[in-house]
């Protein structure tokens, strides 16, 4: 069955974003600024709408500290909480990942910040996760019902990172990101896998897609 | 076309095809169950045997007793441990002759998935009769979950 409703949802959202945010060329200068870039993922804020139960927020940080060479610093946070007829579920806390990214476009004018790049990201994510009211049916001997079941738990996996970038504004930037994601801690918990981790995104799959959506601030200390 | 409007309907592509994501229906089944085969020893040799007119139920504290097989002819039975004790009891009577037969057991729950939910996994301990239709026992697996593989085989009963 293909989840046609969040497909129509995100792309109508994403239109939305594109008409709200059209390109403005600004005058161009001579000098190129640089300073450190701190953005925020708006696609975390599409989630709440297209899948109630689970919230979240990132942000990010980055700077060119060599010439296209980007280290990158990404804290966020990330809950999912479900009711279904079988128990009910909680998972969340928060990650942290690092890395670099590295810009492939030639710089042509140096009054344009435009950025293709990729890069890498190390993800940890420190998070709990619970399971209550846990039904396990039994049609011979009769239902139980668990009370609780928890766990504290750590997550490591690595990004593969392709994105761009695009000044739309002076020093004020829109970007996205798709990301391959893998896994490094199997075994998180014995008993349930956990349906979200933080960061990371379901951990039935030793692999993961994900993508970012964000919008960019860059503090113009330097020029040169 | 801008940098802008260009890397940005690449975008709204890789979004939309991406966006399609398949529902997980539960396929599994959530009961734990015992399988277990009979047997004849012979001299040099161990055969499958069938036991005609079978009828088994489990003891059940507090509920009707239900028949898990109904006087048939029966190489193997599949009994449904209980979740809620660490002992399974369960009668065997065939013709004349009645055995109650009794698993002792551990249990945990553990996650079949996120869509089928929970299950019981037991741990053989011990099994006990009282030998007036079972003669002796062996245990092959002393592990019962809900994933039951294909030929999987828990116990073997001599009659």
């Amino acid at each position: 069955m293909k989840n046609t409703s969040g497909y129509i949802f995100r792309s109508i959202l994403l239109l939305g974003i594109i008409l709200l945010f059209p390109y403005h060329g600004h005058a161009q200068d001579t000098l190129r600024t640089y300073g450190p870039r701190i953005g925020i993922d708006l696609a975390r804020f599409a989630y709440i709408f297209a899948k109630p139960s689970e919230v979240g927020a990132a942000f990010s940080a980055d700077m060119e500290i060599y010439e296209n060479i980007y280290p990158v610093l990404e804290l966020g946070y990330n809950s999912i909480s479900e009711q279904t007829e079988l128990f009910d579920y909680t998972s969340g806390g928060t990650f942290l990942r690092l890395g670099a990214d590295y810009n492939l476009l030639p710089v042509t004018d140096r009054s344009l910040h435009h950025s293709i790049t990729v890069g890498f990201r190390y993800g940890i994510t420190a998070f709990s996760h619970h399971a209550d009211q846990i039904l396990i049916t039994d049609d011979y001997w009769g239902n139980m019902v668990l009370e609780s079941y928890g766990n504290n738990l750590t997550g490591h996996w690595l990004e593969l990172v392709g994105g761009v970038k695009t000044e739309v504004l002076s020093n004020f930037f829109l970007g996205w990101s798709v990301r391959y994601k893998i896994l490094i801690t199997n075994h998180l918990d014995p008993l349930i896998t956990p349906q979200l981790i933080p960061g990371y995104g379901r951990g039935t799959a030793d692999r993961a897609f994900g993508f970012t959506y964000s919008m960019f601030y860059k503090i113009p200390l330097f020029k040169k | 076309m801008s940098f802008y409007r260009t890397t940005h309907i690449i975008l709204f592509l890789v979004i939309s095809l991406g966006s399609c994501t398949t529902q997980d229906v539960c396929d599994e089944d959530s009961q734990s169950e015992l399988v277990a085969r009979f047997k004849t020893r012979h001299p040099e040799s161990v055969t499958d045997t069938t036991i005609s007119g079978l009828y088994l139920y489990g003891i059940r504290k507090g509920l009707p007793d239900s028949l898990l097989v109904d006087s048939l002819p029966v190489q193997q039975i599949m009994l449904p441990l209980d979740p809620h004790h660490d002992t399974s009891q369960f009668v065997m009577r065939a013709g004349s002759l009645a055995d109650t037969l009794q698993i002792v057991h551990s249990r945990e729950f553990y996650m079949i998935s996120y869509t089928c939910g929970f299950a019981t996994r037991f741990t053989i301990d011990t099994i006990h009769y009282n030998g007036r239709l079972i003669h002796e026992h062996e245990i092959i697996n002393h592990t019962i979950d809900a994933e039951l593989k294909l030929n999987e085989e828990h116990l073997w009963l001599y009659f």
